[in-house]
């Protein structure tokens, strides 16, 4: 009896140490408190057409289809997913503020399903971002942006100036990583968004069109 | 007259000409067009053709194009195979989808397919007289004959405002389909080399 006592102690006891654990950047400490911001080159062309070859990984399922992204004003974007065979899965009108569903499909239409593609999306398609700290390793510069709970850090690469990186992360952990291939550093190639707390995986590649 | 006017009854013209070519069929007509699609399908073992596929949004500046080829062998077996600028095939075989995403392989057991490998193989054999599923119009233009099916049922309105079928005057099969989604919205799919009746082996089915 005492042994389980122990046990269940040492248990919880570890649980609420690693809860208790920060998230730490990789990267050492280089200024504070700046008023700079820095600008997500992707998605930021009014006169482009984004359309991405998609794969969605969710417990196991796998979805495909075809994602387009269409910068329409200073503020909104336009995103809708489709199935390879052209029906219309998902319209979304998104903007740092708003989030509005002009169509979503019958199986879609879940409260938690569209929750996480807002934040997925809204994440992806951020414009700017407002830097609180900078830091930094051999290969990147690393911006720490504060986003009401969370924190996004912002991965630039040092030696080609390339915008390669997002991870969102609450105090504790990380919950969204955004990764971005880019040849020129303008259009990202190939696009990785992967969940750290669910069972979510969305790779887009960038079709020529 | 001025210049303005002049342009303006040009334009109201070539507009009128050009909408004026799009007229309906007379009765007679309809059951003409329709008996030969008909005996055409009734006598359709297989086609083999290859397919460009429009998906037109209205704030896209261009269609997002995909293509090609499709194989169908009676009674049920279909295979619709993406090549440029992609690779994904889906097999429809035995009440079974099977999908082969660039190298990934998954299969779906699902009725949900059961109606769009219905929809299109109706749609490339042009067979799709059906008045319980569709209200079906019919029109001709100088080049096509072209039917209108609008859903009846409210399960598939909700995907689908209308279906426009076109068959070249001279073919009794569709050589471009149409869906039109609920917010206009469509995809165009054109067919070429279509050939009818080719040798297909079960092989071609498999995904």
């Amino acid at each position: 009896m005492q042994k389980w006592t122990i046990r269940l102690l040492i248990i919880s006891f570890s649980v609420f140490l690693s809860s208790c654990k920060t998230y730490n950047v990789e990267g050492k400490k280089l200024e504070k408190g700046s008023s700079k911001t820095i600008l997500n080159p992707y998605f930021s062309n009014e006169n482009e057409d984004y359309v991405y070859k998609t794969q969605i990984e969710v417990y196991n399922n796998n979805l495909s289809g075809i994602f387009v992204a269409k910068k329409m004003n200073d503020t909104i974007h336009r995103v809708v997913f489709t199935t390879d065979f052209g029906n219309k899965l998902l319209d979304f009108e998104i903007s740092e503020t708003g989030f509005k569903v002009n169509y979503v499909v019958e199986g879609l239409d879940r409260k938690l399903i569209l929750n996480t593609l807002e934040k997925d999306f809204k994440l992806l398609l951020k414009q700017s971002f407002k830097i609180n700290e900078v830091f930094e390793n051999n290969e990147y510069y690393i911006y720490k942006c504060n986003d009401e709970k969370r924190f996004n850090y912002v991965y630039k690469s040092k030696s080609d100036d390339k915008f390669v990186k997002i991870i969102q992360a609450s105090k504790s952990k990380e919950k969204l990583t955004l990764k971005f291939d880019s040849y020129e550093g303008k259009i990202a190639e190939n696009i990785l968004i992967l969940h750290h707390n669910i069972k979510l995986k969305i790779t887009l590649n960038k079709l020529e069109n | 007259m001025q210049m303005k006017q002049i342009s303006s009854i040009v334009f109201l013209f070539f507009t009128t000409l050009f909408f004026a070519q799009e007229t309906k069929m007379t009765t007679a007509e309809i059951t003409k067009f329709k008996s030969a699609v008909e005996k055409e399908a009734k006598t359709i073992k297989s086609i083999k053709t290859d397919f460009i596929q429009y998906k037109h949004l209205d704030f896209l500046s261009k269609d997002i194009e995909t293509s090609g080829k499709m194989t169908f062998k009676s009674p049920n077996l279909l295979n619709w195979q993406y090549t440029s600028p992609y690779q994904y095939s889906i097999v429809f075989k035995n009440n079974k989808v099977y999908i082969n995403d660039q190298g990934k392989k998954s299969t779906v057991d699902g009725k949900m397919f059961e109606k769009i490998n219905k929809l299109i193989v109706g749609s490339v054999s042009g067979n799709m007289f059906d008045d319980k599923e569709f209200t079906i119009s019919y029109f001709k233009t100088k080049e096509f004959y072209i039917t209108k099916l609008v859903p009846k049922t409210s399960t598939i309105k909700k995907y689908i405002k209308e279906v426009e079928l076109y068959f070249p005057i001279n073919d009794s099969t569709v050589s471009q389909v149409k869906l039109i989604e609920p917010s206009n919205d469509y995809t165009k799919i054109v067919f070429k080399n279509k050939v009818i009746n080719a040798k297909v082996d079960d092989s071609a089915f498999n995904n």
